[in-house]
């Protein structure tokens, strides 16, 4: 299957090498969405809703690059850090402008960083936490550090420290920043590759050519190529699919993988298969006791063990990704930087889970209960592929449908046994997925309420690390032990399925997520 | 039927406003799950969703916040939306129309439906037309809507291309265009509940005495038809259609979805999921004032076409 997803790939990337070379300008791509923006800030905001659209209108200083592994120049050109690893130095291209034709400086800069670490601003302001102060001088920009930090660049990569124009955002209404922030986000002015123009919300979102654009094209003009993306809001799964082979739309997110194979088949459709950083799992309570007083056979590590060598996931990625998946073997995704491909994970034996199960005190098999999202199709698949699998070794599985809420109130609580859970990083860098799924301190490690001592040393000693050899050796091990306590069911990563009209080239959907329309084009 | 009638019925409206607004405000507090969760999703820290719950004022006690929530009200403020973060007044005002019209048109196409298959089944009764007529809308009332709305989607929109597939358009007549197939299928199903009735009160008329009567006198059928049996035709359909706008509004919601209709019902659905506490009200509400118009509508127009209706 990776073979397959590799292939399609590399004739995506020989088509657009070809195509390259008499790219077409102009035009409006419509691109149907599932689901609306809510809130266009990037530093009060972090739905991936808001940030797929929010890296269309605002440019980060570095950015991601398109296989989602490293970092490259954005509205910095240049950047570089200081032997002690305490100064960072970032240079501006020089004429850069915000989309209203103003001009974009070091100040704009140093402000928008300064409010993006502010404490109080949003989930993300730990993203900048290692800045001790911002100097500003011309097109340099400095920043000084409390410590060496090794997540900083792919941190200005990301969509909260993205730029924005001080003056126009402080002239916005409102006396917090907050209600400036509300104003602002009603017509945002950014220097990314689009503008807002028109957005009714719930219905549909227009974004413009930014004519001040910095990055040029392979015809050696201002990017991005197209006129306008058009995005359409349409809930419905069928109707997306509907819509774009009718032809009124020209793209469709998030198609249901069980349609992959036929939208393939259709000689109008571009089906593709982005790469992801998306590791779906299920999380395992491996407290002692539940929330409800009862034993927990899930604080056992040879049941968490048993439980996942007990886990087909071969049969999983046929039956509920339709072959579109990859089994996991770590519990970050292969698309991760550090991801240790020496990783075995939990390949399928039955034999070992039973051995495992029987050196428990649950030898006998046990009842498990697991939160599901209701009306989720492929939840229901999932779990009910996994109680047939678990049943061979004496372990029933109880399905426990809710709505996505009460199961947010409930895993907060740390008031479940299982639950369905899935990850994509926002930030090329492991720190993001690590800080959640295994250091104790954020978020109780996913409130699987998993600790692990050496692991919290090793990733504190990592987040200093200046030598990427030395913190892949960091992470090799965190990995390892991570498996080897297995508070999580390892299950399989997925790709994001976009289909796209024939006529539509250059456009990319990184492992991040962020859908990249800069240097997509539409054939007449 | 007197002006103090009609303003007293709408003075009735405020009590129950009053009653709907507590029950409403108490049953969201009461979904597992809040708003600042829903929001933030699985990933915030319990101290970012803590702030946000104290910046939202949810860390109020309930009566207090609940007398905020009538103190803004009486200033007619719904609030804002806590994800959206713009007043829901402007939400409803910006998706209500188009739910209204979708709800308007379906009523109208089934109506258009109904009337004369219902008339045709009566007057033909226990023939093989009255059989069609019957078994098609029986079977229709069994189908679920949002497997009518596919399957006109499919075939009406997809395979023939005669209609576009989702979306509202901006003038009037796009509108018309547009709604087309939302408004069928909510008017299919709507007309199955009305041929069933109608066609029974028709048959009754038919068989009435006064009806007998002016066929005796020798009057003509097409008059009969229309002085007398149209006329009772009306009357049940009004109230029938009453009684269903509830059931129009539910269906709004899922057709809403399937056809990317941006109305109030799919913001509802939405509000629910995120547990957008000021939505949920703010809509409530709306839909409680319009659902007890519409009935003292009905009821206006009842006594309007039967005389023998008593207002009191």
């Amino acid at each position: 299957m990776k073979r397959l997803s590799r292939a399609t790939l590399a004739i995506a990337a020989a088509l657009s090498v070809s195509h390259s070379l008499a790219v077409t300008r102009g035009g409006t791509l419509v691109y149907g969405r599932y689901a609306d923006s809510l809130f266009l800030d990037p530093v009060l905001n972090d739905a991936n809703l808001d940030i797929w659209i929010l890296t269309n209108l605002y440019d980060t200083l570095l950015q991601p690059t398109a296989d989602g592994k490293g970092v490259q120049p954005g509205l910095a050109s240049r950047y570089s850090a200081s032997a002690d690893g305490k100064t960072f130095t970032l240079t501006l291209r020089p004429g850069l402008k915000f989309a209203d034709g103003s001009a974009l400086t070091s100040a704009d800069v140093k402000w928008s960083l300064d409010r993006a670490r502010k404490p109080d601003n949003g989930a993300w302001s730990s993203s900048l936490a290692s800045i001790d102060s911002i100097t500003a001088s011309g097109s340099t920009v400095t920043l000084k550090l409390k410590q060496p930090d090794p997540t900083l660049a792919a941190a200005l990569a990301t969509f909260n420290a993205a730029i924005m124009p001080q003056k126009l955002f402080t002239a916005a209404a409102g006396a917090t920043d907050a209600d400036k922030a509300k104003a602002f986000a009603e017509k945002p002015i950014g220097s990314g590759p689009f503008v807002l123009s028109e957005w009714k919300k719930g219905s549909y979102m227009v974004l413009k050519r930014n004519p001040y654009y910095w990055q040029k094209g392979t015809d050696g003009k201002a990017l991005p190529y197209l006129d306008s993306v058009r995005f359409e809001i349409i809930p419905d799964d069928n109707t997306r699919i509907l819509k774009l082979q009718a032809g009124e739309i020209q793209g469709a997110e998030f198609i249901p993988l069980s349609r992959v194979s036929e939208l393939k088949a259709n000689p109008n459709v571009n089906m593709t298969l982005f790469p992801s950083t998306k590791v779906n799992s299920i999380l395992m309570n491996n407290r002692p006791t539940l929330k409800s007083g009862a034993a927990n056979p899930l604080s056992d590590v040879n049941v968490r063990q048993a439980l996942n060598y007990a886990t087909n996931k071969d049969a999983l990625i046929q039956v509920v990704t339709y072959g579109t998946g990859k089994a996991m073997t770590s519990y970050m995704s292969s698309t991760t930087p550090l991801f240790d491909t020496t990783q075995k994970g939990f390949p399928y034996d039955l034999a070992k889970a039973k051995s495992l199960l029987a050196k428990s005190k649950y030898a006998g098999g046990f009842e498990v209960s697991v939160l599901a999202t209701s009306g989720s199709a492929d939840d229901l698949a999932l779990l009910t592929a996994l109680q047939q699998m678990w049943a061979a070794i004496g372990v029933r599985l109880k399905i426990e449908q809710v709505d996505a809420a009460t199961k947010t109130a409930r895993y907060r609580a740390n008031d479940f046994q299982m639950r369905t859970a899935a990850w994509t990083n926002d930030i090329n860098d492991p720190s993001q997925i690590t800080t959640y799924y295994a250091v104790y301190d954020n978020v109780e490690s996913v409130h699987t309420g998993f600790k692990s001592a050496e692991i919290d040393k090793l990733f504190a000693q990592s987040q200093q690390e200046l030598s990427r050899v030395k913190r892949a050796s960091d992470y090799r091990r965190i990995q390892t032990l991570y498996a080897n306590a297995a508070p999580i069911i390892y299950l399989y990563e997925t790709p994001y399925p976009v289909a796209l009209s024939k006529k539509v080239g250059g456009f990319v959907q990184i492992p991040l997520g962020n859908n990249i329309f800069s240097g997509a084009w539409l054939d007449k | 039927m007197s002006n103090s009638y009609v303003l007293r019925r709408l003075l009735q409206i405020i009590p129950t406003f009053l009653a709907v607004m507590l029950l409403v405000f108490l049953l969201v507090r009461l979904l597992p799950g809040d708003p600042a969760s829903a929001v933030l999703g699985d990933r915030a820290t319990a101290e970012i969703v803590e702030r946000t719950n104290r910046d939202l004022g949810l860390d109020k006690p309930l009566p207090v916040q609940f007398l905020i929530f009538v103190q803004h009200l009486l200033r007619g403020d719904l609030g804002d939306s806590i994800s959206l973060k713009v007043p829901v007044l402007r939400l409803i005002g910006e998706r209500l129309p188009i739910t209204l019209f979708l709800t308007v048109y379906a009523a109208v196409l089934g109506t258009l439906l109904a009337v004369p298959l219902a008339v045709l089944a009566a007057v033909r009764r226990n023939t093989w037309v009255d059989a069609v007529i019957r078994a098609v809308f029986q079977v229709g009332l069994s189908l679920p809507v949002f497997y009518v709305a596919l399957q006109l989607l499919t075939l009406l929109g997809a395979r023939l291309g005669w209609f576009p597939i989702g979306g509202y358009g901006v003038t009037f007549g796009d509108h018309l265009y547009h709604l087309f197939l939302p408004a069928l299928t909510l008017g299919l199903n709507l007309a199955a509940v009305l041929v069933r009735t109608l066609r029974a009160s028709v048959i009754e008329v038919l068989t009435a005495e006064y009806v007998e009567f002016a066929r005796a006198k020798g009057m003509a059928t097409r008059v009969i038809m229309l002085r007398h049996v149209l006329r009772n035709a009306l009357i049940s359909t009004v109230t029938l259609l009453g009684l269903n706008i509830g059931a129009l509004i539910g269906g709004a919601v899922i057709t809403e979805t399937v056809f990317a209709i941006p109305g109030v019902g799919r913001l509802m659905v939405d509000a629910i999921f995120g547990r957008d506490y000021p939505v949920i009200q703010g809509l409530t509400l709306t839909f409680a004032v319009l659902v007890s118009l519409v009935f003292l509508a009905t009821d206006l127009l009842h006594a309007r076409l039967d005389p023998r209706t008593e207002l009191s």
